[in-house]
């Protein structure tokens, strides 16, 4: 029987053993730990088992990792080394799960401490895992002694381990500081990589500190290649440093120039690495670091040849030049054996080359696109996008390749970037927009990612009905209607309807295709499809316009609150859309803004804290003001949050108080918060408020004072005011001083030395309420009509002279921040070499009052504007006009 | 194998292997005793408090004896519970020279005795009166009815004085101990509920 079964096992051959175990059965056989006599080999296996589930992503409860825990805690017992090393590889994985982890603490550091080398680095980790700050205190002597062990790899398993402590007990670590100093010295090179590692770590706040060890430490030149290649990394964190002091910055410099020349080829290309992509570096100082990459693309060890090309490839855009002189070793390495080479190589070309090289590199990238992993496509694709913005002629070709790409297999991410660079392409090239559109048609005939295709659909909606022949695009998707499933059914009638409103002579043809559409099985389709068709059977103009091309542009969370709170209070009043706060238009992130790398690696770099998505300024606004319990009871009197402005420094950053103003704009109310921040240690301040002198016609509501201002605090003062009925009077300058009682107190405590205090007062720059303070900006999908629409409203003109402005650019750039309008058609973009250009602008003054503007530009020395302004009330446009002059 | 096994453990031949718990209060002595079995090279000579538990391994009369060394303090006095399920014998270690603390000891052996992996099974529990050199240190009878001990009648116990440092009286009750996990584990020799009982009592 156990003959025929291990014959049947090796048949299987090579499969992985582990593949079919079940954290069920794992869990019962670790009982088998809890035996009296341990059997090493069966318990390994057994631990073996539980590290795979866990690596594979399975997760254990709290009960059932404490259960294992310790029972794996029974099998300190047994002395076989490889049961032991696993048992600590457990402990490590489970400490963050399991509760009572400290269990294990004095066996550890008996094994630390012990005399079996084997055991000892690794329960240092494993103890690390454990600790908690708490604890830190009582094993901090075992740790200091790891430390400076003459065992190199129980020293670098105590200075990494203590690494990773010193984000959670930083303060106890920075204590080590001359055990770090003594493993430095130490003759093997990984302890004194890690050594510098921690030394660095403890001194990264202070500035002068670091700056004080890099200068040292490179006069001194290290034994370890590893050191080394840190320290040019945190050389150039100094570099890279606005406020550094000139004298130390040439000392680096040559520093990492004379890295170049280091007799390892890691320190070598680290330096190299480092050189080109220093912000600061000059031509003079890039030459011999290219020539280093050059020498390595001609390496014959790959990874050489790998890190050189990739580096050049980061740096193309940035330091073309350098990388043209490499051109010629980029040539050779396209027909590199390593494909993730030679698509770095070709890339890199792309980036560089002349225009016309362009054919036959994609010709050779061609060749073999269907060999390498998604992931390379990706970065062949951004090479592609980076050429069309460059060589806009070229775009047949490359429209060609990227539609060549989409048919092929591939991943969401890897489709939905060819997509992104089509849509770019059809953006910024009008001349591509018919093609593009046209291999976005053909690649949704065959799209298994119902997003992309929903994404695809909207767009046809929008730029189809523009094109020459919008009817050919109808057919496509329509198709999708008979063909997909429903979210993608429901945006084929949305674009169906875009181009029923845009198109007359189309409007028959699609009126019925919507009746069809009207038998859809699904809810939101069938319910789309009458929508559409009943606002198109009306074929009123504006209705269309109000309601089939322009979306929605209040703020969806915002609209969903506000109809939960209608719903909650029954009432006889139909529900009033414009009691819901419009959506701030957020301003359009530049998406080849170069990407900000950690040059420390992932060693030291902290993640970013992510933003709270899908809530606006103006929501998380009246959050915070419907906590303050004097302002609650006021809010419904004021209405929604129309608008918050961006805070506005009151004072320098460097001062004794920092003021910051927030403008919280309601209908006919304007709040202003002021952020105030004590850095004075000695001080406390009481009944803190900013006194304001308001510009005629404003009227002061209430204020609400800081009560108690402490040390390295922040609170926030309030003032509410009434705009002045006069709208033409609504923009103006408020003098303003911060006004406090001070009582001097104990820096440490922060205890006020006695009950006494006296007035003061502290100047702050003036707050200016402006027209963008008032104004909501909305996007327009069709403006031209809108404008059309807002023909029989009142209108005013005017022309101005703006002298001081150099460039059109400039100039409508400008005058969009300073309306805070949106910009509809991309119109705030001015092409290149024109000598006029219109801008259009849509947005809502408080109230509710729609704004158009149009502004003609004009360059003749200086920038000459032609305003036009349509608005629904008389004096708003008055007030727009006034604004810009 | 299986068959060699049983019968090498039916004629005595064999060690035995028994794991054992450490408990009692902080400061009671408990890492010292089993300092003191463990073998010359083996033997720390500072003895610090004890954070979770430690695994010592030390051999009475051809018994193995693996010890689970508990942490003493307050809050780690928790933990002792996850290791009743599967240990074959107590050592309950207590100070007797601290007397204010000794209601404290009693109200941790009645948690002890009233957890249902230890009040449902017959374990032999000894304790052990240490610190037996202190001036005002209490005798063992003293802390037998201190402790209430007559009140366990369905385990074997005993309690003797001991001074861990210099190991006297530790070898007395580790031998009645030794005898007693000998009986527990040879199959036919059921244990005596009497025999231990009167032990108890005599002493």
């Amino acid at each position: 029987m156990a003959f025929k079964r291990d014959k049947k096992e090796e048949e299987d051959g090579g499969g992985n053993p582990f593949e079919n175990i079940e954290k069920t059965s794992v869990l019962q056989e670790a009982r088998a730990f809890n035996d009296t006599s341990v059997n090493p080999r069966k318990c390994t296996h057994i631990l073996t088992k539980v590290l795979y589930l866990l690596n594979q992503g399975e997760i254990l409860g709290t009960t059932e990792a404490t259960e294992v825990f310790f029972a794996m805690t029974k099998l300190f017992q047994s002395k076989d080394v490889v049961l032991r090393r696993m048992v600590y590889l457990g402990i490590r994985e489970l400490s963050s799960i399991a509760e009572d982890v400290i269990i294990v603490t004095s066996s550890l550091t008996k094994d630390m401490t012990g005399n079996e080398a084997l055991y000892r680095a690794a329960a240092i980790r494993a103890l690390c895992s454990i600790t908690d700050v708490t604890m830190l205190q009582a094993i901090e002597r075992y740790m200091k002694q790891a430390i400076v062990d003459k065992n190199p790899a129980v020293s670098s398993a105590a200075l990494v381990s203590s690494l990773h402590l010193a984000k959670t007990a930083g303060e106890l670590v920075k204590r080590w500081v001359n055990e770090a100093q003594e493993a430095f010295s130490s003759d093997n090179v990984m302890v004194q990589y890690h050594a510098l590692g921690l030394m660095y770590h403890i001194r990264k706040t202070d500035r002068l500190a670091v700056i004080k060890l890099v200068s040292r430490l490179t006069k001194q030149g290290l034994k370890s290649p590893f050191a080394v290649c840190l320290l040019i990394r945190i050389a150039c964190r100094l570099l890279e440093d606005d406020d550094s002091a000139p004298g130390t910055d040439s000392t680096l410099l040559s520093f990492i120039e004379s890295c170049l020349r280091h007799k390892t080829e890691l320190v070598i290309y680290e330096a190299a690495h480092a050189m080109v992509n220093l912000r600061r570096t000059t031509a003079r100082e890039l030459a011999p670091a290219v020539s280093v990459l050059q020498l390595f693309c001609s390496t014959s060890k790959p990874p050489l040849r790998f890190a050189a090309v990739r580096t050049l490839n980061q740096v193309a855009m940035s330091h073309p030049s350098a990388v043209t002189a490499c051109n010629l070793d980029l040539e050779n390495l396209i027909t590199d054996s390593n494909r993730s080479i030679a698509t770095l190589a070709i890339t890199t070309l792309l980036k560089t080359g002349a225009e016309s090289s362009v054919d036959r590199l994609m010709k050779q990238i061609a060749s073999f696109v269907s060999e390498i992993s998604d992931e390379f496509k990706i970065v062949v694709v951004q090479a592609i996008r980076a050429l069309c913005t460059k060589f806009p002629r070229k775009h047949s070709v490359l429209m060609n390749f990227l539609s060549a790409m989409l048919r092929d297999e591939g991943g969401l991410d890897y489709k939905a970037s060819i997509a992104d660079t089509i849509i770019t392409i059809i953006e910024s090239n009008p001349e591509a927009k018919e093609t593009g559109l046209a291999h976005l048609c053909e690649f949704i005939e065959d799209c298994e990612h119902t997003s992309l295709a929903v994404r695809i659909l909207h767009l046809l909606g929008r730029e189809g009905p523009k094109t020459k022949q919008p009817s050919r695009y109808i057919r496509f998707i329509y198709n999708r209607v008979i063909l997909e499933n429903a979210a993608v059914r429901g945006a084929a009638v949305a674009a169906m309807a875009q181009f029923g409103a845009q198109c007359p002579d189309l409007l028959e043809n699609v009126q019925v295709l919507l009746a069809r559409c009207q038998m859809d099985s699904d809810d939101e389709v069938r319910d789309r499809a009458t929508y559409y068709y009943t606002i198109l059977a009306l074929s009123k103009r504006n209705l269309y316009n109000s309601y089939i091309t322009e979306s929605l542009q209040v703020s969806i969370p915002a609209l969903e609150k506000s109809l939960h709170q209608y719903t909650l209070n029954a009432s006889d009043t139909p529900f009033d859309m414009k009691s819901v706060p419009l959506a701030a238009v957020e301003p359009l992130v530049l998406e080849n803004a170069p990407q900000k790398g950690a040059p420390e690696g992932t060693l030291l770099s902290t993640p970013a804290a992510p933003q709270r998505l899908g809530v606006s300024k103006e929501e998380s606004a009246l959050e915070l003001l419907s906590n303050i319990p004097e302002f609650a009871p006021l809010l419904p009197q004021l209405g929604p949050i129309f608008r918050t402005s961006e805070p506005v420094e009151l004072t320098e950053s460097e001062t004794e108080y920092v003021v910051r103003c927030i403008k919280h704009c309601f209908a006919r109310h304007l709040l202003l918060q002021f952020d105030c921040l004590n850095t004075l240690s000695d001080q406390l301040l009481e009944n803190v408020r900013v006194s304001l002198e308001p510009a005629e016609g404003y009227r002061i509501l209430r204020e609400l004072p800081i009560p108690k201002l402490p040390y390295n605090e922040t609170c926030s003062a309030f003032c509410l005011l009434e705009f002045p009925e006069e709208l033409t009077a609504s923009t103006g300058t408020f003098g303003a001083t911060l006004a406090y009682m001070v009582k001097d107190c104990d820096p440490a405590t922060g205890l006020p030395d006695s009950d006494d205090g006296y007035d003061d007062t502290y100047m702050v720059e003036d707050v200016e309420v402006n027209l963008a303070d008032q104004v909501q900006r909305v996007w327009k999908g069709n403006w031209a009509a809108a404008w059309e629409e807002a023909a029989n409203l009142c209108e005013l003109e005017d022309t101005y002279a703006l002298t001081s402005m150099r460039s059109l650019q400039e100039a409508s750039t400008n005058i969009v921040q300073f309306l805070g309008l949106q910009p509809a058609d991309r119109s705030e973009r001015v092409q290149e070499g024109k000598s006029s250009h219109t801008l259009y602008l849509a947005g809502v003054f408080r109230g509710g009052h729609d704004v158009l503007v149009r502004a003609k530009l004009a360059l003749a020395d200086g920038v000459t504007m032609q305003l036009t302004v349509r608005a629904s009330n008389p004096d708003v446009a008055e007030l727009v006009t006034s604004a810009v002059g | 194998m299986g068959l060699f096994d049983k019968l090498v453990t039916l004629f005595g031949l064999r060690k035995q292997e028994v794991k054992v718990l450490v408990v009692g209060l902080n400061n009671s002595g408990k890492t010292t005793v089993l300092n003191h079995f463990k073998s010359e090279d083996d033997k720390s000579t500072e003895i610090v408090p004890t954070v979770g538990f430690n695994i010592e391994k030390f051999k009475n009369q051809n018994v193995g004896f693996t010890a689970l060394d508990m942490s003493g303090q307050g809050r780690y006095r928790d933990l002792w519970e996850f290791y009743y399920k599967d240990c074959q014998g107590i050592i309950f270690v207590v100070d007797s020279s601290d007397r204010l603390r000794l209601a404290v000891v009693r109200h941790e052996l009645d948690l002890l005795l009233q957890h249902p992996d230890v009040s449902s099974r017959a374990l032999p529990i000894l304790f052990l009166a240490n610190k037996m050199d202190q001036r005002d240190a209490l005798s063992s009878v003293k802390i037998a009815s201190g402790l209430g001990l007559d009140r366990i009648l369905d385990k074997p116990w005993h309690i003797c004085a001991s001074n861990a440092i210099t190991g006297e009286g530790l070898e007395e009750g580790v031998t009645w101990f030794t005898q007693q996990v000998r009986q527990v584990g040879q199959p036919g020799n059921r244990p005596n509920r009497t025999g231990p009982l009167a032990s108890g009592k005599n002493n």
